[in-house]
């Protein structure tokens, strides 16, 4: 898997919150990434193996909307994510990545 | 409503550029999304999400371009190179025969017996080096498929035995033009063959099939040749000389002669009928044995290695 600065966007956002599902629109707006660079990063990191996509559990005629696709890290991608990453933030000599969600704390997401 | 249509039709545009496996749920993930922006009126964002997805690379196949093109200049630089080498290893070689053989002539009386076998020995011995050399960058050849391998190996070596024999002969449409095209096309069946069975594995038949072959384009090519250029004993006039003519019988060994001057104790080629040949004949064999270590080796290697590796499997920085 190459490691590109979207691909960290992504992977940073969803570990930031690894038990949530996302929709694209969300991580899009997550990450700042506009729509024809993301979708590329999700499907490569589904390829990968690191992403799991499902679609909504909703009746399109009763909720008047059609299902929409969500993503979640896999158990692999979780651990993948975590270990990239870091190998990441050790590589910059100011520790303050580019691409990185924050928590709360300041701390980087990871 | 018609900014939906126009998202809509991007969204179209954009979703064929996907493999056709993941393009019916792109389509409906997106519009999905769409229907999200539209209901919220965000009518330039929806726009802004489409024409994003519609301009962009698709997903898949994902190929690392940086990695591919410096693929393509090492396999172009590779292909392009290496015939040029066995020009000079043929040129080379006969050079330094020379001086051995004037070093030779001072000090014993059977010095012009070793020119040809000499000559090819060098020659040989340059061309597996420079088989092993450019073995090594066939690892990571831009080239897939055996016929690609072949014909990306046969095309330039052909051009430039071309440029090499319009030199010598001072004319680009000389006699040699028949036997080279057919050495090239045998040449290319040959590593065509070797490479498919290198593909497979089967590495130890496709050097045979491969050597074997080399060996026959280049004896055909040869034959080819010397029956256009020499006559043979009946088509010689009674009282012409007889004598300037080749014995067709002996054929399948003329390549071999060329290389060696030697008849290899058979009763033809006689010593006059392989002088006649090598007088007229000699840069084109020495040229096809320079060549041969060279495109076996590429070809071989070349499709025993692994086709290019998509981005998404890449096992860079994880």
């Amino acid at each position: 898997m190459r490691i590109t600065i979207p691909v960290a966007k992504v992977l940073a956002a969803l570990l930031a919150e690894p038990d949530e599902q996302h929709y694209g629109l969300d991580l899009m707006r997550l990450t700042g990434l506009p729509s024809g660079t993301l979708y590329p990063v999700l499907h490569r990191l589904q390829g990968a193996g690191w992403l799991a996509s499902d679609w909504e559990a909703i009746d399109p005629a009763t909720a008047g909307r059609p299902a929409r696709r969500y993503y979640r890290l896999t158990a692999e991608g979780v651990a993948q994510a975590r270990r990239t990453l870091a190998e990441l933030r050790a590589a910059i000599p100011d520790g303050r990545p580019s691409w990185g969600v924050t928590e709360p704390t300041g701390a980087p997401a990871w | 409503m018609l900014t939906r249509r126009i998202a809509e039709l991007l969204l179209g545009l954009a979703a064929r550029r996907w493999p056709a496996d993941v393009r019916d749920d792109l389509r409906r993930e997106w519009a999905a999304e769409l229907h999200v922006l539209a209901e919220n009126g965000r009518r330039t964002t929806m726009v802004g999400f489409a024409a994003s997805l519609a301009v962009s690379r698709a997903g898949a196949p994902l190929l690392d371009r940086r990695l591919m093109h410096q693929r393509a200049r090492r396999t172009a630089a590779a292909l392009l190179l290496a015939p040029l080498a066995c020009a000079a290893i043929v040129v080379v070689s006969a050079l330094a025969m020379a001086q051995v053989y004037n070093w030779l002539s001072m000090l014993v009386s059977w010095s012009s017996a070793v020119q040809l076998p000499l000559w090819s020995m060098l020659i040989l011995g340059f061309a597996v080096l420079l088989a092993k050399y450019t073995a090594r960058s066939a690892r990571h050849t831009a080239l897939h498929g055996p016929l690609r391998i072949a014909l990306g190996v046969v095309l330039p070596v052909g051009v430039a035995a071309l440029g090499l024999m319009s030199v010598i002969n001072g004319s680009v449409l000389g006699s040699f033009v028949p036997g080279l095209l057919l050495w090239s096309a045998g040449l290319t069946l040959a590593l065509w063959a070797a490479a498919s069975l290198a593909a497979r594995g089967r590495v130890g038949v496709a050097w045979s099939v491969g050597l074997v072959g080399a060996l026959v384009a280049a004896d055909l090519a040869v034959i080819l040749f010397v029956i256009q250029t020499i006559p043979g004993p009946g088509t010689v006039a009674a009282d012409a000389m007889t004598a300037d003519s080749v014995d067709r019988i002996s054929a399948p060994l003329w390549l071999f002669a060329c290389w060696t001057d030697w008849n290899f104790g058979l009763p033809r080629p006689t010593s006059w009928e392989i002088f006649l040949i090598t007088d007229r004949l000699l840069l084109e064999p020495m040229f096809y044995l320079a060549c041969m270590p060279y495109a076996l080796a590429y070809t071989i290697r070349a499709a025993r290695s692994a086709p290019a590796v998509p981005v998404a499997l890449a096992p860079t920085p994880v």
